[in-house]
């Protein structure tokens, strides 16, 4: 399909259905018979008849087409961009970020900070991490760069808060740990691709 | 090598199509490098020979069955050779893989992570797919100190390796041979390796890093500011890194020390001692005021040898306007030396650089406790001691045995008979055939009985040196410290210019502290301080104080821009690394009536008579090219006339160091409260003996005991070194702050110990 058709602002020539309105009343006498006929056959009822029947149907029948917004909310696409959620191990409940900054590097608008360190372990630990959503541009990158799964996109749109921070910090973005068996992975940029265990070379073993 | 085949001076090759010129004894590699062709290598280190681990240098020559290492080979005349071709990538990406066998994938976290030579080849060679496999040991990681050591990271380059044992002397590291078992290992005990991070600095890839920077950061995070090393007087090239100090706090921290490993070394103080930084400066117009009133009344100004030229400059300018004297009882010493030498040589300054150095068959060091005064200089005369087999005769009071590897005779005299040696040096060094009527002399006369019976140094020893100088060639003489608080210093200085001029041995003066040369040279120093004294970095009635404890405060050398003059004579530029919030030495200048916006405004200004350049601070280089060549600043220009060649006075009658004894030096990494301050070198300062030495003062390993050196009480935990031998004891200086600064006696003194307190208390 070409763009010509939609470019074409002649409605007389196209395939346009006329409704049959019938005539205005053009004289102000005409005019207030129009709205005296239209009060006395009660064409007013028609109307409210299709939203009673509605909202019987709402109320009695379970049949609700709106949603209590604060209180109730739309699951939304699965590769939305919303704040962050850091996803946690399985099978140990500790993180999946490892530290390596490619998030940090990667950020465009450059939002991201981390602070890492040696710990006890002999492992790198993130001692902090932030994300700075008054800068963010949720354009993903982040997700797609990293190499663990680690920072992922979540579904939580609302980003109205009496400050910023109180959801920028790592342990604000984290999987609570009683909440573990509920984490889900992230199927937008940067997930397992889903014939991912086909494409992997085997690293020859010698044991 | 035969006089008969005379070899050309250069030969001309053709690499990869492009004709190069080169001197003769290039290697492949080097021309390649020299004329901007790129040979990708793992295992090459520019300052020490050829390794030849990797291969990945191979080159085809023409006519030639098989591949050449272009590290190893030298180029020959006529030769062609293609540094790139199918078989050479398939070559060089096998190799590759065989590195990468069992490599850990953790480059996540690696601190080497982005500029890591592994990594880079990796992707270069697109190894994506792995062919070859061994079973994976355990390796786990060990810590040495300041360095840690992860062998399943490491490639076995052996960078490490030949470089502690070519550039740093110490042969701490080698390889355990185990086939794919194989590992580095540190051979010393921790306190007997220079922890200087040298193998460190030029492993290529994450296996040995600094324990304190690790996992801190991630290498492109990083701001590199390039600056020279402040701590002694060799003025390294080195980078600060920077980064902000932690999410919650935006200031700049330094992160860490890089440095151009390839060319360039550094020490354990210049690389990991350098969070000096003085952060609380705050600008109070109340004390710019006070400040500069007391430069205003000020009859003396004493300041140390920690800073710039600019500053030493805006100093004497002060000094000029308001009538102070200038005093800097670190350099004043130096100073007279200097003059003295000047005067009886008519060269401006020595001749020796660090490269004379490397490349001298006999070295020759008097007056210096090497290890602790310079360490760059002991590297130097390590890799001379390696690649030239040089002789190494070492006179001081005191053995040094952690330089037992290169030290061939070591040469005992007594404390305070310095000049004496001098002199003894003199009558074996000097060539009587050239020198002149006079000094042949001077030199017949001198009471050589006399001589050696009160230094201590025998008549055998001064013909075994004159044994090691038969026939050879290339000489050095070191001289340090303990020479230029001698009360008879001048004379000292004529003997070693008359050893100078009519000997082959080229001198090397170590400045005694940081730019202990540009201050000499800059500044009019005046032998005491009098009256209502100023201390710029120096205790005073008004101290300015970089280490944030005086009344007004000082950028530290890491805050601030300028030159130092480093012991090469070379002006070497640094820059800030950290902000600073308080006042300048500029600041209180203009306070004062003194034109100056920028300290670096007085670079084109230094004195032009003492070999300075007119360029401005911007326009100095700071860098190494692609054959090594230093272009950091400019060197001073040498004058060299006739001289006066004054005569040397007969050495004065000796005065007498009997029982224990003292010596004035700040152990290894330790060389002034800038360094103390540091974080990671942060120690007890501890008196250092030998077991006679106690059993000769009667105090025992641990004891407290109080005394006084150069006017300054002490306390300090008393500590038999076992390395030590003799009466005589190490008391450092490092830990009493600005004090440290004014000392200008000299460096040993009689030891009159008390106790304070036993170790068993």
């Amino acid at each position: 399909m070409s763009l010509e058709q939609f470019k074409d602002r002649n409605v007389g020539t196209q395939n346009y259905t006329m409704l049959d309105l019938g005539e205005s009343p053009k004289t102000g006498w005409g005019k207030f018979k129009q709205v005296a006929k239209r009060s006395v056959k009660l064409e007013l009822f028609t109307g409210l008849k299709v939203t009673f029947r509605e909202m019987i149907k709402a109320l009695f029948m379970g049949e609700m087409h709106t949603t209590k917004y604060p209180f109730e909310k739309l699951p939304i696409a699965p590769r939305y961009r919303a704040i962050h959620e850091m996803k946690r191990l399985l099978e140990s409940g500790h993180y999946r970020c490892i530290g390596c900054g490619l998030c940090e590097k990667i950020c465009i608008a450059d939002c991201i900070r981390m602070d890492t360190r040696y710990d006890e372990n002999q492992r790198k630990e993130v001692s902090e991490y932030t994300i700075n959503f008054g800068r963010c541009i949720f354009c993903g990158y982040c997700a797609e760069v990293c190499p663990e799964l680690a920072i992922v996109h979540g579904g939580r749109y609302e980003n109205a808060s009496e400050q910023r921070a109180s959801f920028a910090l790592f342990e604000d973005m984290l999987t609570p740990l009683d909440q573990l068996t509920q984490q889900k992975e992230y199927p937008g940029f940067g997930a397992v691709s889903p014939d991912a265990d086909k494409k992997i070379k085997k690293t020859p073993l010698a044991y | 090598m035969s006089e008969t085949r005379r070899m050309p001076e250069t030969v001309t090759l053709t690499i990869d199509g492009k004709g190069v010129t080169v001197p003769w004894g290039t290697t492949i590699l080097q021309a390649a490098r020299q004329n901007g062709i790129y040979i990708p290598t793992m295992c090459y280190l520019s300052k020490v020979e050829p390794i030849g681990s990797c291969r990945m240098c191979v080159v085809e020559v023409e006519g030639v069955d098989g591949m050449i290492l272009s590290c190893q080979e030298k180029a020959v005349d006529g030769a062609v050779i293609r540094t790139n071709s199918e078989e050479l990538f398939h070559e060089r990406q096998k190799i590759m893989e065989l590195y990468d066998v069992n490599h850990p994938l953790e480059c996540g976290v690696c601190d080497k992570s982005g500029e890591c030579d592994l990594q880079n080849k990796t992707l270069e060679f697109a190894v994506d797919t792995q062919h070859f496999a061994a079973r994976d040991q355990h390796r786990p990681v060990k810590n040495w100190g300041f360095i840690s050591y992860d062998p399943s990271l490491c490639v076995m380059c052996e960078k490490c390796v030949r470089t502690c044992a070519e550039i740093i002397g110490d042969d701490a590291l080698a390889i355990e041979t185990g086939g794919y078992k194989s590992t580095i290992v540190n051979t010393r005990d921790l306190s007997d390796c220079a922890q200087c991070g040298e193998c460190m600095a030029v492993c290529p890839v994450g296996a040995l890093v600094s324990t304190d920077f690790k996992y801190t950061s991630n290498a492109w995070e990083l701001d590199r500011i390039p600056a020279s090393c402040a701590h002694c007087s060799a003025g390294c090239q080195m980078e600060y890194n920077v980064k902000p100090s932690s999410i919650d706090n935006p200031e700049p921290r330094i992160y860490r020390v890089t440095n151009d490993f390839e060319f360039s070394s550094l020490c354990g103080a210049g690389r990991f001692g350098y969070d000096f930084e003085n952060r609380q400066a705050k600008k109070d117009p109340q004390i710019l005021k006070e400040a500069a009133e007391a430069f205003a009344k000020a009859e003396t100004i004493r300041f140390s040898s920690v800073i710039s030229n600019e500053e030493a400059l805006l100093l004497s300018r002060i000094a000029e306007r308001t009538g102070a004297r200038l005093v800097c009882d670190e350099a004043r010493g130096y100073q007279k030396f200097l003059r003295a030498y000047r005067q009886a040589s008519g060269r401006s300054l020595p001749g020796a650089d660090l490269e004379s150095v490397r490349r001298s068959r006999v070295i020759l060091t008097l007056g210096t406790r090497l290890y602790d005064d310079a360490p760059m200089v002991k590297f130097a005369v390590a890799t001379a001691s390696r690649r030239e087999k040089a002789q190494v005769i070492y006179c001081h009071p005191m053995e040094d045995l952690r330089l037992q590897k290169q030290v061939t005779q070591f040469i005992k005299y007594e404390a305070g008979s310095e000049e004496g040696v001098a002199a003894l040096l003199a009558t074996t060094l000097v060539d009587r055939t050239q020198a002149p009527e006079e000094l042949g002399r001077f030199l017949e006369d001198l009471d050589i009985g006399y001589l050696s019976a009160e230094s201590n140094v025998s008549e055998e020893e001064l013909d075994r040196l004159k044994l090691t100088l038969w026939k050879s060639k290339r000489f050095t003489l070191i001289v340090g410290e303990d020479l230029y608080n001698h009360p008879r210093v001048e004379n000292i200085a004529r003997i070693l210019a008359a050893i100078e001029r009519h000997s082959d041995f080229e001198l090397l003066v170590i400045p005694p502290a940081s730019n202990s040369l540009g201050v000499s040279l800059i500044c009019d120093l005046a032998d005491e301080a009098q009256g209502y004294t100023v201390g710029v970095n120096a205790p005073g009635d008004y101290v300015l104080s970089a280490l944030g404890d005086g009344d007004c405060d000082l950028p530290a050398m890491n805050q601030q821009e300028g030159t130092l003059v480093n012991l090469e004579g070379r002006v070497v530029p640094t820059h800030p690394a950290l902000p600073y919030g308080g006042w300048e030495l500029a600041d209180i200048a203009r306070e004062l009536g003194i034109g100056v916006r920028e300290i670096v405004d007085l670079t084109p200004e230094l004195p032009a008579e003492e070999g300075f350049r007119a360029v401005s601070f911007d326009e100095l280089p700071d860098y190494f090219d692609v054959t090594g060549a230093e272009h950091r600043g400019y060197l001073l220009e040498r004058r060299s006339g006739e001289g006066d060649g004054a005569l040397p006075e007969e050495p004065e009658e000796l005065e007498s160091y009997d029982g224990t004894i003292l010596y004035r030096c700040n152990p290894g990494k330790q060389f002034s409260p800038f360094t103390a301050k540091t974080h990671q070198l942060r120690e007890e300062a501890k008196l250092l003996g030998s077991a006679q030495f106690a059993t000769a003062a009667r105090i025992q390993d641990g004891d407290r005991v109080r005394f006084v050196q150069d006017g300054i009480e002490y306390e300090r935990e008393f500590r038999i070194d076992t390395s030590m031998k003799g009466t005589v004891a190490i008391n450092p200086v490092f830990d009493i702050g600005l004090r440290g600064f004014a000392i200008s006696s000299y460096r040993f003194s009689p030891a009159k110990l008390t106790k304070a307190g036993s170790a068993d208390e």
